[in-house]
């Protein structure tokens, strides 16, 4: 269901994409502006947006703001209007202190004069919006469907077995009427309630029945069993509801952001570490996913914001700060070592190899089970590879000084590690 | 299971082959399958779970113990983690800082290939998904159009003065270690000795055209 709902995930993007993308081509058609966006994408975007302070002031309106004989000396050499003391240019200074603006001689008058016309024009508001909706309106109705359909298929059996029950009984009791008022004599409520036992007894000898209830019992017990032989400590598939939506089919996966940026830890710790909120930042202060919410702050990023006291309006970070608690999904016991600089560092294991398909997964899970059946079966069939790799240096003396048949103390085998001793 | 059904057979009912074989296939299909059901919110079943579960706290787990209720407790001030050193009180994140840190700072590494191999992995892993895999402002996520693109490192102007390509050590460790504009700091990330090796490589990518 996973691989299904992510291929028509997937197809869904790239035909969205597209659709913008054929779009945004028609509707840029002034050559100048044309030109301008590109420049203004080289150029300006480090620093500056169309609607939204950045590192400098939205750009939305400058051009009515200011002369374009003023922008384009300010453009290609801010310090030196600051330097002779140009009053607006000095009170700009002192507003975006200690930011400066960089020059760029390298800008003809035209290149400037074609940014500003960009500028002008400001971004078309996307008409995509729509298919963009309806793209994600599928994603997530192919996301919930195996469940509602499951749920609503056990209520409609449920409903329907009501039905039958409570129906059978009206049927019962308007032909008992209609017996009474044609003059017959119903059967006694005793005579009934033998009845009832008497089937009961009479099922107990059906054999069909009991083999179907035997049948039920086998089920019932091989399964308890296999489960409870199989399942008991073992985690696979286990992906618990984490309280902000990360999604690293996003993050890794479409953004290409190595895996090591957050979890820093992975390559010279034990833990591979759970990225603090500071890392978050180090992106989101700038992205806000604004396209995808109407215009509004996500309210996933809205929780790193609130965790962090962080105003977005005035980029000011608060004191009232608390930490998101993410919920752990792979869990050694207490009583195994594991270290990912081990793996990640000195082995070369890729993260996926573990971690299975983390790239794709837009809510994660527990891939891999995490037994130590799982653990050995690698660790018999890896080869280590010891070229070039200092972490195996003196394994490869010691058993070169063993071949040539010298003397091999244990301080050649480790024997002085502080270690051996102290712990 | 089959040896169950053969008593039956004998005992309970007389059945012919074709029964046998359909209630045995019947009867495995429904164990694979209501077997395969699991509520993928839970870790489902343990057994002596007080062997799994460490007596000792975790960093990132709840501590009653501690005013903030984290175990994850922020180091006294001026507390310093091995390999790191207080750059933060030496060279500040301000102009004058950046200027003290270009005039004084020198790499303690030499460019020797192993040096570059290392710088080189540690770009590619921590920068180029904004700077591009050559240093010119054109990673992954700037191409995707999510994150506006920096400078190049071997064309234009540093918003500080001066070129990119003539930007010095200390210039360029100072930006890794505070960042600048949209760039967030990376010293919890990086070790200064981390951030040394990023240096070299980013002065081999200023010599590009």
């Amino acid at each position: 269901m996973r691989n299904i709902s992510l291929f028509f995930r997937s197809v869904v993007k790239s035909l969205t994409l597209l659709f913008f993308l054929a779009i945004t081509a028609n509707s840029v058609s002034a050559q100048s502006a044309a030109e301008g966006v590109t420049l203004f994408k080289q150029k300006c975007t480090a620093c500056h947006a169309l609607n939204a302070k950045v590192v400098g002031p939205a750009l939305k309106g400058v051009t009515d703001r200011r002369s374009e004989e003023w922008l384009i000396k300010w453009i290609r050499n801010s310090q030196a209007m600051i330097a002779s003391g140009d009053p607006e240019a000095v009170k700009i200074f002192n507003e975006y202190k200690p930011a400066v603006m960089t020059p760029f001689p390298e800008l003809t008058e035209e290149n400037v004069k074609s940014i500003l016309a960009y500028i002008k024009e400001g971004d078309k508001p996307a008409p995509a919006a729509p298919g963009d909706v309806a793209a994600q309106g599928a994603g997530a109705s192919s996301n919930g469907i195996s469940d509602f359909a499951l749920w609503g298929l056990v209520a409609v059996i449920v409903i329907a077995f009501l039905i039958i029950v409570v129906l059978n009984r009206v049927v019962k009791t308007l032909e008992r009427m209609m017996l009474k008022k044609q003059g017959v004599l119903v059967e006694e409520v005793e005579l009934v309630e033998k009845d009832r036992l008497a089937g009961l007894k009479k099922l107990a000898k059906n054999k069909k029945f009991i083999f179907f209830v035997i049948i039920l019992v086998v089920i019932f017990m091989s399964t308890a069993s296999w489960m409870g032989m199989w399942n008991t400590g073992v985690h696979t598939g286990y992906q618990p509801v984490q309280p902000i939506k990360f999604s690293h089919q996003l993050h890794a996966g479409i953004n290409k952001i190595d895996c090591q940026y957050c979890h820093t830890g992975a390559y010279k710790s034990k833990n591979a570490s759970i990225p603090s909120l500071n890392v978050c930042m180090n992106c989101h202060n700038y992205v806000t996913a604004a396209e995808k919410n109407g215009g509004q702050l996500s309210p996933e990023i809205a929780k790193i914001y609130r965790a962090l006291d962080y105003n977005p309006d005035t980029k000011q970070y608060g004191n009232n700060q608390k930490p998101i608690e993410w919920v752990r999904i792979h869990n050694l016991p207490d009583f195994a070592y594991f270290n990912h600089s081990q793996h990640v560092n000195v082995a070369g294991v890729k993260c996926q190899k573990c971690h299975g398909p983390i790239q794709t997964m837009e809510e994660v899970y527990q891939a891999s089970p995490l037994t130590m059946k799982w653990c050995i079966n690698c660790h018999k069939e890896t080869e280590v590879n010891h070229k070039g790799n200092a972490y195996y240096n003196k394994l490869i003396a010691a058993h070169d000084q063993l071949k040539k048949g010298e003397k091999v103390t244990p301080a050649v085998l480790g024997g002085l590690e502080c270690g051996k001793c102290h712990y | 299971m089959l040896l169950k059904l053969s008593t039956m057979k004998e005992n309970i009912l007389v059945m012919n082959k074709l029964r046998i074989v359909g209630a045995t296939f019947f009867v495995t299909a429904a164990i694979a399958v209501i077997s395969s059901c699991s509520d993928k919110r839970s870790t489902g079943l343990e057994y002596a779970p007080n062997m799994y579960k460490a007596l000792a706290f975790n960093p990132d787990q709840p501590n009653k113990n501690f005013r903030n209720g984290q175990t994850a407790q922020v180091p006294p001030p001026h507390t310093m983690p091995v390999g790191f050193d207080e750059v933060e009180e030496a060279y500040p994140n301000t102009p004058e800082g950046y200027q003290a840190a270009s005039a004084n700072l020198v790499n303690p590494f030499p460019a020797t290939t192993a040096n570059l191999e290392d710088g080189k992995i540690l770009y590619l892993r921590m920068c180029s998904h904004c700077h591009g895999l050559t240093g010119q402002g054109d990673g992954s996520i700037v191409q995707l159009g999510k994150f506006p693109g920096p400078p190049s490192y071997s064309k234009g102007n540093s918003s500080r003065g001066g070129t990119m390509k003539d930007l010095t050590d200390g210039k360029i460790f100072h930006t890794i270690t505070y960042g600048v504009n949209l760039m967030g700091p990376h010293r919890y990330q990086l070790t200064p000795d981390e951030r040394w090796k990023i240096v070299l490589y980013v002065h081999e990518l200023q010599k590009l055209q």
